[in-house]
């Protein structure tokens, strides 16, 4: 095993690949507050995926990132309506039993993970033509 | 993986003769994560003030530099919102050379010698070239307000 790498650090390497624009595609990330010295709290978006209801939508998430991030996942929870099955209906949640990379989470896993993974769910075949609330609408 | 031992004999000499005004100290569960605490250099605008660091030995230390950011607030051109330190020995001028210490010392001398010239916090570098008697000021004035420790 090797060197374990402290949450701050890390999340300073999430935040510089965020910034350099290196993420994952059609996914982006940075922190809500820049000033915010412990990194809590993020902004992520997910560029809807193409052939499916949400193409040319953008979606706005926020993630928490607790004390013990990242041995623990992040709490994320969609800003913009989304009608996803591992969303709560009622605040936009996302519950972390339905969905893999949270309910299996590893410590290498990161933001981008979990944004390419919810893309992802949106672009598969069970989802990719569920009905949505209108564009633009938030919780 | 065991400790390199580079590492444990650094971690022991930090412990066995501190540099004057610096403290460094691992974390009893993660041996190459340090707590850190440099004192403001006397006649600096940091002065009376202990700041608080965090210092990461990464998998391939010392071939690559330690990472190293403040916990505590300050202003200063060369330190960002974030506590990250722009400074060449951490970046391209880093040499497996230089050690812990050296680099905690490098630090606290870049207190005592702002360098707008080379700024990571524009806003703070663009001030301290325009009114340098205000930035100071408003150096001493953060000084007191996060790094004095009865105000802690």
């Amino acid at each position: 095993m090797g060197a374990k790498i402290p949450r701050n650090f890390r999340l300073l390497e999430e935040l510089e690949k965020g910034e350099k624009g290196l993420g994952a595609d059609a996914c982006s990330y940075g922190l809500a507050n820049g000033d915010d010295l412990l990194m809590s709290d993020w902004n992520g978006t997910i560029l809807g995926p193409p052939h499916s209801v949400h193409e040319n939508r953008i979606y706005s998430l926020s993630l928490h990132c607790g004390e013990n991030y990242p041995d623990v996942p992040p709490d994320v929870t969609f800003v913009s309506k989304i009608n996803l099955p591992c969303v709560d209906p009622r605040n936009g949640k996302v519950d972390p039993t339905k969905l893999q990379c949270l309910s299996q989470w590893k410590r290498d896993y990161t933001m981008e993970t979990i944004l390419s993974e919810l893309r992802r769910s949106m672009a598969s075949p069970a989802n990719k033509k569920l009905p949505q609330p209108p564009e633009g609408s938030t919780w | 993986m065991a400790l390199p031992k580079r590492i444990i004999k650094e971690t022991e000499r930090l412990m066995a003769e501190p540099v004057p005004g610096i403290k460094a100290i691992p974390h009893e569960d993660n041996l190459r994560y340090f707590d850190v605490e440099v004192h403001g250099p006397s006649q600096s605008p940091y002065e009376n003030g202990i700041f608080k660091l965090e210092l990461f030995l990464p998998d391939d230390y010392p071939m690559t530099p330690p990472k190293i950011r403040f916990l505590t607030r300050i202003y200063h051109p060369n330190i960002d919102k974030l506590g990250r330190i722009c400074l060449d020995v951490l970046k391209s001028n880093w040499s497996p050379a230089l050690q812990i210490r050296t680099i905690l010392l490098s630090i606290q001398a870049l207190l005592g010698a702002p360098n707008p010239d080379d700024p990571l916090a524009n806003d703070v570098a663009q001030r301290w070239k325009e009114d340098e008697p205000a930035a100071i000021q408003t150096a001493r004035e953060w000084t007191r307000m996060y790094a004095v420790s009865e105000n802690r």
